[in-house]
């Protein structure tokens, strides 16, 4: 084993990823540059442009693009701010013999097949379906729910499909933060909302932002939701897409709107993952502790002070 | 204020303060919530009437509906098929590349970390419409008609992401686990062969079994790709129902997800007893069944 080259093991994985992803996935971002040519042809490829890019960025697709940012924003938004207190609850106030229970129903809902549980909130939320009787039973709506096939439709679906994605990395986040550090911060008076935002949180970061990656990247390519609860007014790119190797037997625009959407994804994280680090700046900056650095000897209680805040970050 | 601040935990402990009782009403609603979709399937698959929308009484009829429709059989049975196929595939490939990163550590293995990583978080239509054309390539312009197979082309389709899966999953196990035990067995003049068979798999092999259902899961849940790669005649059970949606969904839709529901089931207590066995908490199952 150790004489052998290190990845020889790996070499059949290696060389399947290659043949089925990276070449295919290739061969679409040189689609991309192409064209279609006439009724007929599917691609070709032998002027190369920026041209298609533009067609999929005119005032007809760009629409969708929004539409596809903004669900995505919305429903990764929904997604942290539900699954935020559930993962704590589970992690911190459920007693530990329960804990593996709730893992259970958390994780049956994400193995249940993806399209099944999309046809469910179909029926659930169809004009003539149980949302909508129960919510004019009660007196909340006077007629029947008009909300299938719009883009609240496509919200409440793709925070149903995702929200187990974002439980569970905070769950885990949450969980390894353990009780000792959170009643040390107790001990030293700090409330318990204040222990939460100033040890719990912070610590419980990386869950946070995997939770948050974890739902915005599917999300962003999604295209069953938005078909079963969409229609046409819940339009999003993965259809757009669809739309053009299949109907449209375009398979240059679709390339290029397939490379756009990995762009938009790739470049969203980028802007959120600057705008919070520009937001954190601060209280990095005040919850630093340095080491070393020997306190003014006029002034211990401040000295005390930003040592307990340190911790505390 | 020293006072204060030793008494408020007793009280707390007494009666539950009003954030905890939210935190608990909001985790109940939450869970109601995942669950409603999967309780109209359910409750649906006894629906008697025509269409699964629209409830007409109580009726085993949807299940019995099964039996007299092959199409619907032939669907399932091209799921579970390929399914198998996919995962012993993805198990095996995933596996000696896990083993491979967790022992042989290099550069490389940030490379085929990269690798992985852009796997996994590529939109699945995007692998999809990209898989269409090359399969057609390979098959059409190559001459490898192997590729032409509907059953070769779904599993193609449904181990790329199941590849990746496994891989995390043997290796997080076996970096998690000193690499002594195969140098002693090497010291003990066992050939190379014999450590691997003999000491690496049965360490990592909770973790491939993990690997092998959650594949098998993975493949059976597969509509996106299948969509576009499959092959009329072989037709899965998901893309079957996806192309019923435009034709209006029948009550059987649901019996059959009910039963796969079940399947899926079995998969995952399955999964979860193993990992229990090797000594994992809830936490660590959690980690591994949420996709590493």
């Amino acid at each position: 084993m150790r004489r052998s080259p290190g990845f020889a093991l790996a070499i059949p994985a290696w060389v399947w990823l290659a043949l089925f992803f990276v070449a295919p996935v290739g061969m679409v971002v040189w689609f991309s540059f192409g064209y279609k040519p006439g009724i007929f042809g599917t691609h070709a490829n032998d002027v190369l442009s920026l041209e298609r890019y533009a067609e999929a960025l005119s005032p007809t697709f760009f629409s969708t693009f929004q539409n596809t940012l903004w669900v995505g924003i919305a429903g990764t938004t929904l997604c942290l701010l539900i699954g935020m207190p559930v993962a704590y609850w589970m992690a911190v106030k459920v007693r530990p013999e329960r804990r593996g229970i709730l893992i259970a129903l958390v994780l049956v809902p994400f193995w249940t097949n993806f399209l099944v549980r999309t046809i469910g909130w179909q029926v659930l939320l169809a004009p003539e379906g149980w949302v909508s009787t129960l919510l004019q039973a009660v007196g909340v709506t006077q007629g029947p729910l008009e909300i299938l096939y719009t883009r609240t439709a496509v919200l409440i679906g793709v925070v149903y499909n995702y929200l187990p994605l974002m439980i569970l990395p905070l769950f885990v986040a949450f969980d390894r933060v353990g009780g000792p550090l959170r009643e040390a911060s107790k001990d030293l008076g700090a409330g318990r909302w204040r222990t939460f935002f100033r040890v719990t949180l912070p610590l419980a970061g990386p869950g946070v932002v995997a939770g948050v990656l974890l739902v915005f990247i599917p999300l962003m390519g999604d295209y069953i939701t938005a078909t079963v609860l969409g229609g046409a007014k819940g339009n999003m790119v993965g259809q757009l897409v669809a739309s053009q190797f299949q109907a449209a037997q375009n398979w240059a625009l679709g390339s290029a709107m397939a490379v756009l959407l990995i762009l938009v994804i790739t470049a969203t994280i980028a802007v959120g993952a600057a705008i919070v680090w520009l937001i954190l700046l601060p209280i990095r900056r005040r919850n630093r502790l340095v080491l070393g650095d020997a306190p003014p000897p006029s002034d211990p209680p401040a000295a005390a002070e930003r040592e307990l805040q340190g911790v505390g970050a | 204020m020293t006072l204060r601040q030793t008494e408020r935990p007793t009280v707390r402990r007494a009666r539950p303060s009003w954030s905890d009782v939210a935190l608990t009403v909001w985790g109940v609603l939450v869970f109601i919530f995942l669950f409603a979709p999967i309780a109209v399937i359910i409750v649906s698959s006894f629906n008697g009437g025509r269409l699964l929308v629209a409830w007409d009484g109580f009726s085993i009829a949807p299940f019995l509906a099964i039996v007299a429709k092959p199409a619907v059989q032939s669907a399932v049975l091209v799921s579970i098929q390929t399914g198998l196929i996919a995962a012993v595939f993805a198990t095996l490939l995933g596996t000696l590349a896990g083993i491979a990163m967790a022992r042989h550590p290099g550069k490389w293995v940030y490379w085929f970390l990269g690798l992985l990583l852009l796997v996994s978080v590529t939109p699945e239509i995007v692998d999809a419409v990209a898989l269409l054309p090359w399969l057609v390539f390979l098959g059409q312009d190559l001459g490898l008609t192997v590729f032409g197979n509907g059953i070769v082309r779904l599993v193609v389709g449904h181990s790329l992401f199941a590849i990746a899966v496994v891989s995390y999953i043997v290796r997080a196990r076996l970096v998690g686990m000193d690499a002594q035990l195969e140098e002693a067995s090497g010291d003990l003049y066992a050939k190379p062969l014999t450590t691997f068979r003999r000491v690496t798999l049965p360490l990592a092999m909770p973790a491939v079994l993990a690997g092998f259902l959650l594949s098998f899961t993975l493949s059976l849940d597969n509509t996106v790709i299948a969509a576009f790669v499959q092959v009329s005649g072989t037709t899965p059970w998901p893309v079957y129902v996806f192309s019923a949606l435009r034709s209006g969904l029948r009550p059987e839709i649901a019996a059959v997800s009910t039963l796969m529901l079940l399947l899926t089931l079995v998969a995952l207590a399955a999964v979860a007893l193993v990992l229990k066995r090797a000594g994992d908490s809830a936490t660590q199952i959690a980690r591994t069944l949420g996709g590493g």
